[in-house]
């Protein structure tokens, strides 16, 4: 049983890593404009990662509420973190997506109400940045150092850090696109939606719609297509073909006023905001492997190493050795205790084991089991 | 087909190559074995059982069964320590410069061969012979005597000034090989079971006990000097009583050859294994009967060379 837990927590942890890549690569196909059939794979592929953490968030959070140990896991052993790096994920990202996908929510050649769920995918593409969550999940999953307690404070540490960084670049995201944080998306935004109304106000009559459409899509090159609402195409930039093979739900906006649809290019905005995020992915990345990397060790030598072998000769009859102090830290409390462990406990220990010849046996119950278990 | 004797022994055998035990030396590996058998005894009483002993009146009896098939094992092995220490390793290259430019006499090695198996035969003698011969197999003389008389300070002085040797680092390395042989003879007076004198604490023996026993323990070795033999036995008195300088450094690496585990991984963060002993030791000098000074010095050598 344990060595199918074993194998199991395995594979969660290449899961994890896999995600981790395929986040990355996800903002880098944007950003470096990969063709629409491997972005097509992509997005069915982040489907598939989500789901299988939302599964593996159920059967953690079945597993514990069959202990009775449902809040321990949630908030003790961070089952939030399982929660928000897979449900939330899967319902605003993955889902909505490959609904989309699903659904043929193509520009142009889209229908009805499921070019709306292009709506719900830009307003929520903030959420993608709950998977860089699973960084901590990722961390928690590998057993780096010996000691429990450096593995748990560096734990909270990494978990407080990437969870600060994911919550205020979520905040700040509302807040940009609620205008009280305006950033450099706002005027380009601002002068689309001009040009648009210029389109879709004014005389309604098809010629004349389709008149202005072309003049203005002639100064303005993100229109890229102006269509009245439920009937034929008025003004196009390309042919059908054309977006088909280039754009995906996400790639292009959808706006309607006064009965006339207006598809508008969201490339450049799009790839701008995956920049943003992979400045962001390796922006954590680098903060949890500066953890790992420099504080981990300073942590062990500093702490977790002397109590290890402090405990080790308080437990252990024949572990006598001393405590190696750095001179530079001879004054942090721990150095101080190791002082007192090597000046006064160990020549107290061998003048107390000095008494007779008994010593604690370097064997174990277990070593004499392992050898009549071999005759 | 196979006793339950040969049965009891290959188990006996299988035990002292355990992983814990294996790196250790021969009286380390049994003194080891015996402290199990006495701790978990009762433990492990369903493998006494598997071994076709009887435990049906308690472990005590199975277990000395068994100690006694390790003592076996072990005796083989240390007939194979001791004939390649004294066969090979002594050379007894000092004896010209302690006796007067005479070369070692003919039957030496057989001589000391037979005193060491005597002493590692008495119960008492071999408790004593176990640090002694870490330290030899060790090779803890080489290590530290040549350092110290390159650093021609404390230790340097007290040999070449105090005792008056004018020996070379490598004789005088095999001196100390010597007496550390030849050091735990005393106990062969000492009856299992007395008020134990112990090398690890107070209670060491004194001069006049010594001085005793003296002419005996030279009968065993007839070929060597006295003075030789008296000075290995004086290295048991506890200090500052008047003790040659060789025989203090004997004493000290004795005593720490009882603790020497082969090959032991020091964790991190942790000092060496040398070091810590002997920073140890010398807080503990005055308590073990140590020199002070001599135990300085081997420190400071051990910080240096990261041992």
């Amino acid at each position: 049983m344990r060595k199918i837990d074993d194998i199991l927590e395995s594979v969660v942890v290449a899961a994890i890593v896999l995600v981790l890549v395929h986040t990355f690569t996800d903002d880098l196909s944007i950003l470096a404009g990969w063709a629409v059939g491997t972005r097509r794979w992509i997005i069915w592929t982040g489907l598939g990662f989500d789901l299988f953490f939302t599964v593996e968030f159920f059967t953690r959070l079945y597993a514990a509420i069959g202990r009775h140990e449902g809040a321990v896991y949630f908030f003790r052993e961070r089952g939030w973190i399982d929660f928000l790096a897979s449900i939330p994920l899967l319902l605003l990202n993955s889902f909505p997506n490959t609904m989309a996908l699903l659904a043929g929510a193509g520009l142009v050649t889209g229908v009805g109400s499921f070019l709306n769920v292009l709506k719900v995918i830009k307003a929520v593409r903030i959420a993608r940045i709950l998977r860089l969550l699973r960084v901590i999940k990722l961390f928690r999953g590998i057993r780096y150092a010996r000691s429990p307690m450096a593995q748990r404070h560096l734990a909270t540490i990494i978990t407080i850090s990437v969870t600060v960084l994911v919550a205020w670049t979520i905040c700040a995201s509302v807040m940009e696109s609620t205008g009280v944080l305006p950033g450099l998306e706002a005027p380009f935004t601002t002068g689309q939606a001009a040009r648009i109304k210029s389109i879709t106000t004014g005389d309604g009559s098809l010629a004349a719609v389709t008149q202005r459409a072309a003049e203005i899509a002639a100064l303005d090159v993100s229109i890229l297509a102006v269509r009245s609402e439920n009937g034929p195409t008025l003004w196009s930039r390309f042919d059908s073909a054309y977006y088909e093979e280039r754009f995906l739900p996400g790639d292009y906006g959808y706006h309607v006023e006064n009965g006339i649809e207006i598809f508008t290019d969201e490339r450049p905005t799009a790839q701008a905001s995956a920049r943003e995020a992979l400045i962001f992915f390796v922006a954590v990345l680098l903060t949890v492997l500066g953890f790992l990397f420099f504080y981990a060790p300073r942590f062990a030598l500093g702490i977790s190493d002397p109590v290890s072998i402090m405990k080790r000769g308080m437990a252990e009859k024949d572990y006598n050795l001393e405590v190696r102090i750095p001179p530079d830290r001879s004054e942090d409390d721990v150095f101080e205790l190791a002082e007192l462990y090597n000046r006064v406990f160990l020549p107290l220990k061998d003048r107390q084991g000095s008494g007779s010849h008994e010593s604690q046996s370097a064997l174990s119950i277990d070593d004499v089991r392992d050898l009549v278990e071999k005759e | 087909m196979e006793t339950r004797t040969d049965q009891i022994e290959r188990f006996a055998a299988r035990l002292l190559e355990t992983p814990g035990l294996r790196q250790l030396p021969g009286l380390q590996k049994e003194e080891q074995a015996l402290q199990f058998l006495k701790t978990n005894g009762a433990r492990i009483q369903p493998v006494f059982a598997s071994l076709g002993l009887d435990v049906t009146r308690g472990w005590k009896e199975p277990a000395a069964i068994i100690a006694r098939a390790v003592r076996l094992v072990v005796d083989k092995l240390l007939d194979k320590e001791l004939a390649a220490i004294v066969g090979s390793r002594c050379t007894l290259s000092f004896f010209p410069g302690v006796a007067g430019g005479r070369q070692p006499p003919s039957r030496w090695r057989e001589e000391l061969l037979a005193l060491v198996k005597r002493i590692a035969a008495h119960p008492v003698a071999r408790g004593m012979l176990s640090g002694a011969l870490a330290a030899v197999e060790s090779d803890l003389t080489d290590r530290y005597i040549p350092e110290a008389w390159e650093r021609k300070k404390y230790v340097y002085g007290e040999i070449t000034r105090v005792q008056r040797l004018n020996l070379p680092s490598a004789e005088l390395a095999e001196l100390v090989r010597f007496i550390l042989l030849v050091r735990s003879a005393p106990y062969l007076h000492v009856t299992p079971g007395s008020t134990a004198p112990n090398e690890n604490g107070p209670g060491t023996l004194q001069e006049p006990f010594l001085q005793k026993i003296l002419p005996h323990v030279c009968s065993l070795v007839p070929s060597l000097p006295g003075s030789l033999v008296q000075m290995a036995m004086r290295s048991t008195l506890a200090f500052p009583a008047q003790i040659e300088a060789t025989a203090r450094i004997a004493a000290v690496l004795a005593l720490r050859g009882r603790t020497l585990v082969p090959g032991l991984i020091v964790d991190r963060g942790a000092d060496t294994p040398d070091k810590s002993w002997l920073n140890v030791a010398r807080r503990n000098a005055r308590w073990h009967g140590l020199d002070s000074r001599l135990l300085d010095e081997l420190y400071t050598i051990s910080a240096e060379n990261g041992w």
